[in-house]
């Protein structure tokens, strides 16, 4: 226990959250801080081309084998069910409409990046391992809780035949399939896969180094965009953030288990972990506002993107990584 | 300079809804439109001018330029298409050099 809370604090003050806690206090008190829009685009790319890369030279050493094939298994099957159990909580607990309820619930299948990027920089600080093939996961797990957000509003829409129909449109299925984060973090991750160690040293004097510090840049943004949104929560009301609170703590407890049942690392376990519990706010929102636009956006948003990302970013990647050291392999 | 009469289009939408409006136009027979990407401003749904990570609090300001008949039909178009979105649409008159190109 004093090893956990030693660890939660060693994160709190490390120089991502820092950053991002600045971000948040500048945006909240409405300074004119602001990271340019095109800036912050690179940067996120940058994050995804590193995290693919990574991903697929360690994959490249470690050769492949049944469980990557099991594993990405797992990850669709996570994005897929866990919106299931995210609207049935919502239909129980709060009074929000079907549209609402599936819209969110779609975000909790799907995953953040930023905070599964953050999670690996807090294993390699602690020199803790974890399975290439781990980045694949996360590029896998970002659309299909699209589809299951959609069936479950479809099917709660009932027999209004052409809000059945739209649902599904061409534009929402090619975001599913051609998204831009999931292209660039699967074409560098197989890149990574194919050119390896050599690839790795040409690739690295940008993407090793200088990972740490663009990461805590981007958090900085990430906070603006977080302090910004903190107006909305009377929006979003209590009963909404703590779902978002404890929505990945049910998450969490989900992947840990599946990954610890295929016999993942402490870091693997760690890490489908966070990919089970953070919740999406770039591709889930606007595939939603094209499927569903009666549902509000300011309350899917608000609670993706200023509830459960702090709340992963700060406490539950160390939680997560604490469970994980207990039930995982030694 | 002899100039020719057109109507002018603009439609400010929220990012998400754009690619929707722009194959309308096209289909509506316009042979071209101008996209200004993140404009900000105030309206019925508050400030907007969150251009940053998701499409959904950006809006684009569209302007076209058509023949009477075709912004009439861009116009009655656009109606369905913005029923749950942020949007402004407004039509005045212009005077264009180049009468082909609209």
């Amino acid at each position: 226990m004093a090893d956990l809370i030693q660890i939660a604090a060693g994160n709190f003050l490390s120089p991502m959250v820092l950053f991002f806690a600045l971000g948040v206090a500048a945006g909240y008190v409405q300074s004119d801080l602001t990271i340019p829009e095109p800036i912050s685009k690179a940067l996120s790319l940058y994050l995804m081309l590193a995290i693919g890369f990574k991903g697929g030279v360690a994959l490249a050493s470690s050769g492949i084998d049944s469980m990557v094939a099991v594993a990405l298994t797992v990850a669709i099957g996570l994005s897929l069910f866990l919106p299931v159990i995210a609207f049935s909580l919502l239909r129980a607990v709060t009074s929000l409409d079907s549209r609402n309820a599936a819209a969110i619930a779609a975000h909790y299948g799907s995953v953040s990046i930023v905070t599964f990027v953050a999670a690996t920089s807090f294993l390699e600080y602690r020199q803790v391992p974890y399975e290439g093939f781990l980045v694949a996961m996360l590029a896998v797990m970002e659309t299909p809780a699209i589809i299951t957000g959609l069936l479950l509003a479809r099917r709660s829409l009932g027999q209004a035949s052409s809000d059945r129909e739209s649902v599904f449109s061409p534009q929402v299925l090619r975001q599913v399939f051609l998204c831009g984060s999931v292209v660039l973090l699967a074409g560098s991750f197989m890149i990574g896969w194919t050119t390896g160690d050599g690839g790795m040293q040409i690739m690295a004097p940008l993407l090793k180094e200088p990972f740490q510090a663009v990461l805590a840049i981007f958090l900085l943004d990430m906070g603006l965009l977080v302090g910004k949104r903190l107006g909305d929560f009377g929006q979003v009301g209590k009963q909404l953030v703590m779902f978002g609170i404890y929505m990945p703590l049910i998450g969490a407890a989900i992947g840990m288990a599946a990954a610890a049942a295929i016999g993942l690392s402490v870091g693997g376990i760690t890490l489908v972990a966070v990919l089970a519990a953070s919740a999406s706010y770039i591709v889930v929102p606007a595939a939603m506002r094209l499927s569903l636009p009666q549902a509000n956006p300011a309350i899917y948003v608000t609670l993706s993107l200023a509830v459960t990302f702090p709340f992963n970013l700060a406490v539950g990647i160390p939680l997560y990584h604490a469970i994980a050291g207990m039930i995982g392999p030694a | 300079m002899q100039l020719h009469p057109k109507k002018r289009i603009e439609i400010v939408v929220e990012a998400s809804c754009a690619p929707s409006i722009l194959e309308m136009i096209e289909a509506a027979g316009a042979k071209g439109y101008t996209v200004l990407q993140d404009v900000s401003g105030k309206g019925n749904r508050g400030i907007r001018d969150d251009s940053h990570l998701t499409d959904v609090f950006r809006n684009v300001l569209i302007i076209v330029i058509a023949t009477e008949e075709i912004a009439h039909e861009i116009i009655n178009n656009s109606q369905p298409l913005l029923e749950n979105y942020a949007g402004i649409v407004t039509m005045s008159d212009v005077d264009v050099v180049r009468d082909e190109h609209f």
